[in-house]
């Protein structure tokens, strides 16, 4: 008894394995084919049946839009890449069949176009006559953020995402807003409770896990895989844009609340003041991006974004941040001849270096930032003293924003960014400020040598 | 056990035999046997073990990615929308009607709709329109037929309303003294069988069915005339007819789908919602040529005055070049039917929740109204800035499209509106004549972009200061000596009469004789002498071609000017420095035009037309103009009537808050 029991127990034991064995096998297989379909299809690539659909729904899309007047252009960042190799051979090219489905039958789960909004009606034919093509669609909405800075503003939320299924392939069309700052503007993709959150893999999404903040591209109308679509006039700077696009908004709310504590001073001399900076702002803007050099918003005019989205009229200046990798000879030369004088030159590129310039009544400060392993700092040189001061701060990465109609940078981490410079009380606003001794991150940095005061200490 | 082997004969048993031989072999080496047993069940126990291990560990990193990526796309404010209750379901509304002196209430189905006790105050018929499939309510008004012409807006009003609607009445306080027999046919024809009967201080109530059933009718007579009729408390059931039976059956077009919409939410705007030919809600006027504002965004302010809303819109959205895509609606105050309205013409409507009171709170809707338009249309040098209570003229878009470019060129303009105050019936004459002036006049004009961004908007004035904006933008600290541009003959109609700054009297007084324009398409007429010193050039060729009016006559007599067509006639009238309008206010007072505060002047001289002739008058000796005076004549001195300054110091508050 005891031996055919113990003959059963393993009998069964196996038979259990067996099936656990097997339906691990499938388990895995299943999860498989579920998170790698991009590497499946990839595999799958050779069969002629999956690329052309990729093809076949492009070209439907193309034809739908354009059916209803609607101009779209291309920023799937995958087939400008490729585009981007061969751009030379597709603008030369004439409108002869394409031997080969090149481009739009490269693997992908998703076609990625850009609508200008303006450009069209918000018609609801469209999707009328998307449906009847065999279209699902998906239309996300949400608040319009050029109506975020406005007390108690509730306007018509604004769609910022279309996504159109077809088959095994789906168009994800991205609505570009044009904002204040001249600059084009894309929502992030949020899923409101209601919505199929299956609909397709969110997730791989190329645009819509931040907001974006782009130039507005000039376009070129071109033929590719025998569909004419229009890209980008320069895929790879797009692409190369797509990469740092991510927008900050403003914390129009905080920035409320802030006033409800400290009312704004709306006496002349402040209106005048934000005036000038920002017209000197806007200068500054314009000088140093036709230099091609990345600047942020730093110490006060980062505060005053932050704290109260406007500038603190009793600040004085308006002070930037450059990293010191992108200095240029040429900026002094440029800003003098955008009438900016130079006021002052502290330090040198090696170490230190801070510029001044002179506007109408407000002064321009330029930081330079060099950076360490584990931290980014900017100096401080006084004149009278040749002492040198340095500035700590965490390391950051550069999003975008818009301030007084001008799309700018500012530290993505903007808390840590403030709170290094102000401290943890730097929602209380300050009349006086010293440099020297009031920020949180300031170190003592040693004196200049005196035999290099001429250089490093210059002021006109 | 040799001895069971060979046992051939058994052949099925061979196998067996076998196996058991094998068993037995092990079963020999027993220490063996128990280790391989052993082995292999601990083997079973550990692969079984890892399988449950690896799916649990899948299954937990599928469902942490799944678990991601909603995350990441969630929308950090969950908007829980709460799900609405159909009240469709329901057949049968219960409805509760109460009539007395000092109070009256409608009940739908236990949600009050309608609650009135204040003192002072919703004197009349309160009529309440229900969609009589959803029971929603559509339509809410108070007619104070106490007092006359208000039964005719009643009447009118019911002949709007489409048939089938459930009516609701109450009297509260007096609604019989002007009520006419027209208003009591219309509703007996209703089916009230008190109505033609209904006296003086009477309760009534009543519910019925337009061109249908009555629900129910309760009156309580007053008893003498020194005292009220009985409260009276009316409590009925209607039964809700089937939703496509309240509804007209219009093709299924998109225009089709937003009316629609509209007619089965509000009531009161006659042809839109009729079920046969309504009115159109798309206009497609004529575009127009060349047109340099096709591409401003026009502002409307709105406030709670939906039908006022829905005039003006129309008007608007025919008037030829109109861009509808660039109009949004900017609603004062979180109301539904405004925009509704708006939502009919497919245009966009924001709505701005009031943060301050009266007059602040229009300054601060003005406010958020014009930097919300520059936000949204960041591309625009102006904005065209509209009141919900304004006629828009057919070739409003023509005219500013023909002057705008001076708004962009002459720094010296402050605005370019569409409205001159001055421009009455028997005032203004020539459809294609400009003028610039010193006061702005509002309703209805054009803002450039730099002046509001640079100079208005951060200065403007906070909630607490109850300012109005527009008084303060006339302000010199404001203005800085600039002008605006109008033209003679006005561009808009004011047609408000109940607004925050409007009364009855007062508007009959000073806005309804204006002139409007209505031919399209006027070719203006040198337009680039408006520029600062063209002007001054026009200014000095007009008044060296001017005949001098015979002084010694009385100016406010017809007569002063002679009965000929197309001549321009030039008066002198005192005004001792810049500020003195002393007899320019009573000869505005007597040509029965504007004569609350000073409008229309451009350094000391005021341009209008007298019986079909140009007319100027120039204040001397402040006015620059005065060396044009001939020596031999005296400025005209008229004394403001001593006595009557308390009478005129009222209507120039009103003035004051006059827009």
């Amino acid at each position: 008894m005891q031996k055919i029991n113990r003959n059963v127990v393993l009998a069964l034991l196996s038979l259990t394995s067996l099936v656990f064995l097997l339906f691990q096998l499938c388990y895995y297989k299943l999860y498989l084919s579920q998170k790698n379909g991009a590497a499946f299809s990839k595999v799958r690539g050779g069969q002629p049946g999956q690329d052309s659909t990729r093809w076949h729904v492009v070209r439907k899309f193309l034809g739908l839009l354009s059916s209803h007047n609607i101009p779209v252009y291309l920023i799937d960042p995958l087939i400008l890449g490729l585009v981007d190799k061969d751009l030379e051979q597709i603008r030369s090219s004439s409108d002869g069949p394409s031997p080969e489905c090149k481009y739009f039958c490269a693997p992908r789960d998703f076609t990625t176009f850009a609508l200008l909004d303006k450009t069209w009606k918000h018609e609801v034919g469209l999707f009328r006559t998307a449906e009847k093509m065999g279209f699902q669609w998906l239309k996300i909405i949400n608040k319009d953020p050029r109506l975020d800075g406005m007390d108690d503003l509730s306007g018509m939320e604004i769609p910022l995402h279309y996504i159109f299924k077809l088959a095994s392939h789906a168009i994800h069309l991205v609505v570009f807003y044009e904002r204040s700052g001249n600059y084009l503007w894309h929502g992030a993709l949020r899923l409101k409770q209601h919505m199929d959150r299956k609909f397709v893999p969110f997730r791989r999404l190329h645009f819509g896990r931040y907001p974006g903040a782009y130039e507005k591209p000039e376009l070129l109308l071109v033929s590719i895989d025998d569909l004419k679509v229009q890209i980008p006039k320069n895929p790879s700077s797009f692409l190369e844009e797509m990469s740092h696009s991510r927008f900050l908004e403003c914390r129009y709310r905080e920035a409320r609340a802030f006033f409800q504590l400290y009312p704004d001073d709306a006496s002349p001399d402040s209106v005048e003041f934000r005036k000038k900076a920002k017209s000197l702002l806007h200068l500054a803007a314009l000088t140093l991006n036709n230099l091609g050099v990345k600047f942020w918003l730093s110490s006060g005019t980062c505060l005053g974004w932050y704290r109260q989205c406007n500038v603190i009229p009793h600040s004085k200046d308006v002070d930037l941040g450059i990293f010191i990798r992108d200095y240029k000879a040429d900026i002094i030369p440029a800003f003098q001849k955008a009438g900016l004088p130079l006021k002052h030159k502290f330090g040198k590129v090696e170490d230190s270096l801070e510029l001044s310039f002179q506007g109408d009544d407000v002064k321009l400060d330029i930081f330079f930032f060099y950076e360490e392993d584990d931290h980014i700092w900017n100096g401080g040189t006084q004149a009278k003293s040749g002492k040198k001061f340095k500035y700590l701060f965490p390391k950051f990465t550069l999003c975008w924003t818009e301030f007084v109609e001008l799309k700018v940078h500012v530290p993505c981490e903007t808390l840590q960014y403030v709170e290094a410079n102000y401290g943890p009380e730097w929602k209380v606003p300050l009349k006086t400020w010293d440099w020297k001794s009031s920020p949180s991150n300031v170190q003592d940095n040693g004196v200049w040598p005196v035999d290099e005061w001429d250089d490093v200490i210059q002021i006109y | 056990m040799e001895e069971w082997k060979p046992n051939p004969a058994v052949k099925p048993h061979k196998k067996r035999s076998w196996y058991l031989a094998w068993k037995y072999k092990l079963m020999n080496q027993r220490a063996l046997r128990k280790l391989c047993q052993t082995g292999a069940v601990l083997f079973l126990l550990v692969t079984v073990i890892v399988n449950i291990k690896l799916i649990l560990d899948t299954r937990r990193a599928a469902y942490e990615e799944e678990e991601e990526s909603a995350q990441d796309y969630d929308d950090e404010m969950l908007n829980v929308e709460a799900p609405r209750h159909p009240i469709n379901n329901k057949k049968v509304l219960d409805v509760e009607v109460y009539s007395s002196r000092s109070k009256v209430y409608v009940a739908v189905d236990g949600t009050t709709v309608l609650e009135d006790e204040a003192r002072e105050q919703g004197r009349g018929i309160h009529v309440i329109v229900l969609n009589q499939a959803t029971g929603h309510v559509m339509a809410k008004r108070v007619f104070d037929t106490y007092s006359p012409h208000e039964d005719e807006a009643m009447v009118l009003f019911l002949n709007m309303i489409a048939r089938g609607r459930i009516l609701i009445f109450t009297i509260k306080d007096e609604g019989s003294f002007h009520l006419k027999e027209t208003a009591k046919n219309v509703l007996k024809s209703l089916g009230s069988q008190v109505a033609p009967f209904l006296s003086w201080r009477d309760m009534w109530t009543f519910v019925g069915k337009k061109g249908g059933e009555v629900y129910g009718e309760k009156h309580a007579k007053s008893p003498a005339l020194s005292t009220w009729g009985d409260p009276v408390l009316l409590k009925t059931e209607v039964h809700l007819t089937s939703v496509e039976d309240a509804e007209c059956h219009w093709p299924d077009t998109e225009l089709n789908r937003r009316r629609k919409r509209f007619c089965s939410k509000v009531e009161g705007y006659g042809s839109v919602c009729s079920c046969k030919d309504p009115t159109p809600i798309e206009f497609n006027p004529d575009p127009l040529k060349d047109n340099k504002v096709f591409d401003v965004p026009v502002a409307v302010i709105a406030g709670n005055r939906p039908n006022y809303l829905y005039r003006m819109l129309r008007s608007l959205l025919s008037a030829q070049g109109v861009n509808p895509q660039m109009v949004t609606v900017f609603i004062d105050g979180y109301y539904e039917e405004p925009m509704d309205v708006v939502e009919l013409f497919g245009l966009s409507g924001i709505q701005h929740t009031p943060i301050s009171i009266k007059n602040a709170r229009v300054s601060q809707h003005y406010k958020a109204s014009l930097t919300a338009t520059f936000n949204l249309f960041p591309d625009a040098k102006f904005a065209v800035v509209l009141e919900e209570d304004l006629d828009i003229s057919v070739d409003f878009f023509s005219f500013l499209s023909q002057s705008i470019h001076l708004l962009e060129e002459d720094e010296s303009l402050y605005c370019i509106s569409a409205w001159n105050d001055q421009g009455y019936e028997h005032t203004a004459e020539d459809p294609s004549l400009l003028y610039r002036v010193e006061t702005m006049p509002g309703l209805g004009w054009v803002l450039r972009k730099s002046l509001y961004k640079d100079e208005l908007e951060p200065k403007w004035p906070t909630p607490e200061k109850l300012w109005d904006w527009d008084m303060w933008m006339r302000m010199p600290e404001q203005r800085k000596g600039r002008e605006c541009i109008i033209p003679d003959i006005s561009r808009s109609y004011h047609f408000g009469i109940v607004g925050l700054n409007m009364n009855g009297y007062f508007h009959e007084a000073y806005f309804k004789k204006h002139k409007f324009n209505t031919v399209p398409n006027v070719q203006l007429k040198n337009v680039e002498s408006l520029r600062k010193d063209a002007y001054e050039t026009e200014i000095h060729r007009l008044l060296g071609e001017a005949e001098v009016l015979d002084h010694s006559k009385n100016p406010c007599e017809d007569s002063f000017v002679p009965d000929t067509e197309g001549r321009v006639y030039v008066m002198f009238i005192r005004m001792e420095q810049e500020a003195d309008f002393t007899t320019w206010t009573q000869l505005a007072k007597c040509l029965h035009i504007w004569d609350l505060d000073v409008r229309g002047n451009h350094k000391g001289l005021w341009r209008l037309f007298r019986k079909k002739n140009h007319f100027l008058v120039v204040g001397v000796p402040a006015s620059p103009y005065s060396s044009k005076k001939p020596s031999s004549v005296t400025p005209i001195y008229m004394e403001p009537p001593a006595k009557e300054e308390g009478a005129v110091a009222v209507p120039a508050v009103a003035a004051a808050e006059q827009t």
